[in-house]
């Protein structure tokens, strides 16, 4: 008996293992396959023979890609912060007080997360066009700063905050903004965090709309970056498109292992345009 | 003096009765709500309307006008071989992605749940695709797709091929190869939310039926999975919607080819802004947004019947 239960345990790890392989094996393929000397051959083997950096060297002094990765910093920085404020001030009113056109205002934030991005995005590359913000910091976070999806995240978390919290704040003599501020926006940091980092994963990560958006080289963020390097697929290339793949990941790999357990929460809500 | 006697502000209820502090209490809302609703309006919701009407036109992008041509649009899309082909590959795309985003993050999350050593650490490895940027993830499988390396090596070393193939340049397995893309990404995340649903199952459950001798297989089959079906309909609905959406995985990989294999709804709609045929695009983004919408609502439905299951 005790045998038995034995094998078993070590046959679901084996399988867990098994599956840890598929999940993680292509990232340790793409990090060995970064690694390898300009005159290994790239498929030989998985591992490199002779360890070396100079395709991360490659990767900024001739791919660019500190620019690329400043840029995206830099988008990102931006995009974070003004979605957290965005929201969670758009959210409360809605979440807590009782005003004409609540629902109307309610249904259309719904109504807008179920759209698709590719229906507006001409409408919206026009628009970026005309208001000279193609090219800008600003015009790539444009749908960052306040999302459907965030306020609603941001509401769904003030509902649950019990009411009398607020109500002897009012007693007290604070105002609206007062008890927002004081009360209800640090009750709801969990929430705050995870939409933080879901802006975050989306704008680091954010393809197509850059691509529409930036048409000079040193606005690349490093989707776009990465998108044009791979233009070249052979196999000289390839061993620099795996180290600036690594240098892309490693930001939103950090922020994982530090707020793992604020990740759970990003598959809340999970309908986003 | 009790507690509900005290007066709260709301606009129901003015603290102060004169006419100032009320217009500021109707106001009070809107300041809250202002700077959100500007950039929403600004850049979403006249954007989508404008997409609406350019679908009704011959919209010149260069020109910046249009004249109006009815459902001239639609008939066109709707007799555009490609564009059927496109949404066959979308719905194709679906069904490939659809079982294995049931089946598999379900096996994972019960894997992972189990009161081992090394459960947190597994779930961890399990989750880093869904954080890694999609541009990174399609690029890595590509390498790993190309037909000197190592997948279509190993296929080959094992016999599934007489050499080695690159699935993403065969037309017949072009649009399952990127597909499974997608379920690589998204095992993580799907795992998450039937973790969710596990944390809801009572123990008693499980302890009951090992009394009764069932082993954990059997456990797994009687206990968890019908435990999980309304997870598992949530997770089809949302695969569906994210499946419509299908972009990077197939931009960077196969871009829409071998000779439109891999071409689906969104690829479709991407050439034609690329050929500056706006009008199509939207029209062709209109038929995307109701195939959405269908799944959203279906979606809600779903999560609002659950939400009242937990209640009731």
């Amino acid at each position: 008996m005790q045998t038995k239960k034995m094998l078993n345990k070590i046959f679901v790890y084996l399988i867990m293992i098994f599956i840890a392989c598929i999940t993680v094996g292509p990232f340790l393929i793409t990090l060995f396959m970064s690694l390898k000397s300009p005159s290994e051959g790239i498929y030989e083997s998985i591992l490199p023979q002779q360890m070396t950096f100079s395709n991360y060297i490659d990767a900024f002094e001739k791919a660019n890609f500190g620019q690329y990765l400043l840029n995206t910093v830099i988008v990102t920085a931006l995009a974070v912060p003004l979605n957290l404020v965005f929201c969670s001030l758009a959210a409360y009113p809605l979440a807590r007080m009782d005003f004409r056109g609540r629902e109307v205002v309610l249904t259309l934030i719904i109504a807008t997360m179920m759209v698709p991005f590719q229906l507006y995005m001409a409408p919206l590359f026009q628009l970026t066009g005309n208001l000279g913000l193609r090219n800008t910091y600003f015009g790539l976070i444009i749908l960052q700063i306040a999302t459907a999806f965030g306020i609603y995240l941001m509401r769904q978390s003030y509902i649950s905050i019990p009411k009398e919290l607020e109500e002897s704040a009012f007693i007290d003599g604070a105002n609206r903004f007062q008890v927002w501020w004081k009360i209800v926006l640090p009750l709801s940091k969990p929430t705050l965090i995870t939409l933080a980092i879901y802006t975050f994963t989306f704008t680091w990560g954010d393809y197509l709309w850059p691509l529409l958006n930036i048409t000079t080289s040193e606005m690349n963020t490093i989707s776009i970056g990465l998108a044009k390097l791979s233009q070249n697929f052979d196999g000289a290339n390839m061993k620099l498109i795996s180290a600036a793949s690594i240098l892309s990941t490693i930001p939103t790999l950090l922020i994982f292992i530090f707020l793992q357990k604020y990740f759970v929460g990003t598959t809340d809500g999970a309908i986003k345009g | 003096m009790s507690r509900e006697q005290i007066p709260i502000p709301s606009t129901n209820v003015p603290l102060k009765k004169n006419r100032k502090a009320k217009g500021f209490q109707i106001l009070t809302p809107w300041l809250f709500l202002i700077p959100a609703l500007i950039i929403i309006t600004l850049f979403l919701i006249i954007p989508i309307v404008e997409a609406f009407i350019w679908s009704l036109q011959d919209y010149k992008l260069i020109a910046q006008s249009g004249e109006f041509v009815g459902l001239e649009n639609f008939k066109k899309i709707f007799t555009d071989e490609l564009f059927w082909r496109a949404l066959l590959n979308t719905i194709l795309f679906v069904l490939f992605v659809l079982p294995l985003n049931i089946f598999l993050p379900m096996i994972l999350a019960a894997l992972v749940n189990q009161k081992i050593r090394a459960a947190g650490m597994f779930r961890v490895l399990y989750y880093l695709p869904v954080v890694t940027p999609m541009v990174v993830a399609a690029l890595m499988w590509r390498m790993l797709y190309s037909e000197s390396g190592f997948l279509a090596k190993f296929l080959y070393e094992i016999g599934l091929f007489d050499r080695p193939t690159n699935l993403l340049v065969q037309s017949s397995t072009a649009l399952f190869a990127v597909a499974m893309i997608t379920v690589w990404k998204g095992l993580g995340y799907y795992m998450m939310m039937y973790l969710a649903g596990l944390q809801n199952i009572s123990k008693d459950l499980y302890e009951a039926a090992s009394i009764d001798g069932a082993s954990k297989l059997q456990s797994f089959w009687k206990i968890t999975v019908p435990m999980l079906i309304p997870y598992s309909t949530l997770v089809s609905v949302l695969t569906i919607i994210n499946g419509l959406k299908v972009f990077e995985e197939i931009q960077l990989t196969t871009n829409g080819g071998p000779a439109g294999a891999t071409t689906t709804l969104v690829m479709y709609i991407f050439n034609k802004f690329m050929d500056l045929d706006v009008s199509i695009a939207s029209a062709a983004g209109i038929v995307l947004l109701i195939l959405a919408v269908a799944a959203s609502l279906l979606q809600m439905k779903l999560t609002s019947k659950r939400e009242e299951d937990l209640r009731g």
